[in-house]
């Protein structure tokens, strides 16, 4: 264990559910370069879902391509669980920074991004009645991602177990008035916008006349 | 440098011809793309009439409720003369009687069925304009009293019941026995959006009476065959029920179908977009649905299984466009449609094209798809954006056992589900002729593995 190099480690956390993430923990380990890697491959894989799965899996082509929702469902998802999750746990003596909240939830998704790359392989190899083979891998990772994430933020807060249940609960809330205040902060920042824009027109207006 | 000019200006003027009757279809992702003609404005008839509201083709004639001059005109079969022309009846008893704007005409085994709006009655007479049976407002427990008889348009089935749409009535299509006795009503529309169900939930019964009742919209118009009867409703809020597909009981065959019909809302702009308003519907000798829309003014065709095939007519002055399309009707290879604002009648004929794509249709529709595979093509030489025709090849080389051809029209016609099809049977092939190569191949990667694994404990 001592000589694991930084992709061995990502196997054994990810193998080892109950305890990978505390030797790793202690041994301080976790490399931020898999981790972005992860998250990545994560954004590929939900456009992949949608779009490069075998056609007689994909009911309803959709007209146009926006990338917005995708990194929504992603990359924005993940980074407003990792800021959270750090938000909630230094106020509840998490012993975890922001950078190991992002490497050790970037090594928990691991399981449901492999999950999507290997169902979009059985997309093209199996028919619709075989779906349900497909489901069982898919149901397969996501249980998998989340007992590991769940054993994730116990490791790196180093928290009891029901500690931890609290911290998540806390951390999904958190995201959800993240996200109400971005659109919130958005929708402001539209208002402002379109009030300069017609200030500015009413001046040239003005000016002209 | 000319040559290249008056190429250019040959593919101008070819690929933009000046046409009332813009014909366009759908592809399968919905978006309207320009498309052949199958049918094409032949000519346009006036026969004096002044609003006319109906017309019904009875296999030998055409009857036309000519209801602003208060008269049934018959006309013969290619619409040249008017044969007959019915403004008076005669009771049993020897009494006169005129019509007042009727509305509805239906023509059913010797017997002639006038919807007689004006004077809100029913009239069933012979052709000798003696009136064997009159129907007057039903004196029913299930008749509101209040509510006056408005009789606008007439069908009747095999066995004689008679079937009228009443203008003021949301509750179906009313229905009478052959002796004219009020039974009761027939296919009514769904009300109800599910939001203000949940809503009432939560709201006192004192509330919930002074809100506006929440009731559906009355049946526009409706057609019978092979004992089915199909209705139309003017909807601007809902698609649902648009048409719907009755059988004797009163249910909707198409509800649990989630068919859309009429013009798709682009995606891209709401501009131009108006929500189908359906007056009339018809179905044609071969089982084709055709409606009309009165707000666009077009002519929708679809075969028997709700797939759409044609899109034609527009609302113009010019000749072949339409102001107010009040019917429609289809007889042998025809479309008429009777206008009640330019007071004419629009014949649109087949072409060559059309004829084909119906060909193609009718013989996929009763099972024989391998025969239809030249048609298809041909038909992909007319149009290459006609969908259809991809479907009808995917299924053709499905059945002939060229399974990879059917996953490329399938793919092309978008259709997923015929796509699994053919890809479960062209996967067993392949598996069936390549299972030694995969086999070996199977072995000789576990074999390494083996091996590699035994080195590495050694």
């Amino acid at each position: 264990m001592k000589n694991f190099t930084q992709f061995q480690w990502l196997k054994y956390t990810v193998t080892n559910i109950p305890d990978g993430f505390d030797d790793m923990y202690w041994k301080k380990s976790g490399s931020l370069k898999i981790s972005f890697i992860i998250l990545i491959m994560f954004f590929f894989g939900i456009i992949a879902k949608d779009r490069l799965y075998g056609f007689q899996f994909s009911a309803d082509y959709e007209r146009t391509f926006n990338i917005i929702p995708y990194i929504m469902k992603s990359i924005i998802l993940f980074v407003a669980w990792t800021v959270g999750n750090w938000s909630v746990c230094t106020l509840l003596d998490g012993e975890g920074t922001i950078k190991n909240i992002f490497i050790y939830s970037a090594y928990a998704i691991c399981p449901y991004v492999i999950q999507i790359y290997i169902n979009l392989i059985f997309s093209y190899i199996l028919v619709r009645d075989e779906y349900i083979f497909m489901q069982l891998i898919e149901i397969t990772g996501t249980v998998w991602s989340v007992i590991l994430m769940f054993s994730a933020v116990k490791a790196v807060h180093q928290y009891t177990l029901k500690k931890t249940f609290t911290a998540i609960i806390l951390t999904l809330i958190m995201m959800l008035i993240m996200f109400i205040i971005l659109i919130l902060f958005m929708l402001l920042i539209q208002q402002i916008l379109i009030f300069i824009s017609e200030i500015f027109t009413e001046i040239i207006y003005r000016l002209r006349a | 440098m000319k040559k290249f000019l008056i190429m250019f200006l040959c593919v101008i003027i070819f690929a933009f011809p000046l046409n009332v009757n813009a014909t366009y279809n759908y592809d399968y992702m919905r978006n309207a793309i320009p498309s052949q003609a199958g049918y094409n404005v032949k000519n346009v008839l006036y026969f004096g009439m002044n609003e006319p509201q109906d017309i019904f083709f009875s296999g030998e004639n055409f009857y036309i409720a000519d209801t602003g001059n208060n008269r049934i005109l018959v006309l013969d079969y290619n619409l040249e003369n008017i044969i007959k022309i019915y403004d008076k009846f005669i009771f049993p008893n020897g009494k006169e009687t005129q019509l007042n704007n009727p509305e509805g005409i239906y023509v059913s085994g010797e017997k002639i069925y006038i919807a007689d709006t004006g004077n809100s009655r029913v009239i069933i007479s012979d052709f000798n304009s003696e009136i064997i049976m009159e129907i007057e407002k039903p004196v029913s427990e299930i008749y509101d009293q209040n509510k006056t008889f408005i009789p606008e348009k007439i069908l009747v089935d095999k066995s004689g019941n008679i079937y009228v749409i009443s203008g003021n009535i949301t509750t179906g299509c009313m229905m009478f026995s052959s002796d004219g006795d009020f039974t009761g009503f027939f296919g009514a529309n769904r009300s109800g959006r599910t939001a203000e169900n949940i809503r009432n939930y939560f709201v006192s019964d004192k509330k919930k009476s002074r809100r506006k009742r929440n009731i559906p919209t009355g049946i526009n118009n409706f057609d019978i065959s092979e004992d089915f009867i199909y209705t139309c409703t003017e909807n601007s809020e809902k698609t649902s029920d648009i048409i719907k597909k009755l059988n004797s009981a009163g249910k909707n065959i198409f509800s649990d179908r989630n068919l859309h019909f009429g013009d798709y809302q682009s995606e891209y702009s709401n501009s131009g977009y108006k929500p189908p308003k359906i007056s009339d519907i018809d179905i044609s000798e071969n089982g084709n649905i055709n409606f009309i829309d009165s707000e666009t003014g077009h002519i929708f065709q679809y075969d028997k299984n709700c797939k759409l095939l044609f899109i034609m007519g527009n609302i113009s002055g010019q000749s072949g466009g339409f102001e107010k399309p009040s019917a429609i009707e289809t007889a042998g290879k025809n479309i008429y449609i009777l206008d009640s604002g330019k007071n004419n009648i629009t014949v649109f004929s087949e072409t060559e094209f059309g004829e084909k794509v119906h060909n193609a249709v009718d013989l996929y529709n009763s099972g024989y798809y391998a025969e239809t595979l030249n048609l298809w093509l041909e038909i992909l030489k007319y149009d290459g954006n006609y969908t259809y025709a991809y479907n009808g090849l995917a299924y053709a080389f499905l059945r002939n056992g060229e399974y990879k051809n059917s996953m490329k029209y399938a793919k092309l016609a978008g259709d997923s589900e015929l796509y699994n099809k053919a890809f479960q049977e062209y996967r067993r092939i392949f598996l069936k002729e390549n299972s030694g190569k995969i086999l070996i191949i199977i072995f000789v990667i576990s074999g390494i593995i083996l091996i590699k694994k035994r080195g590495e404990k050694f």
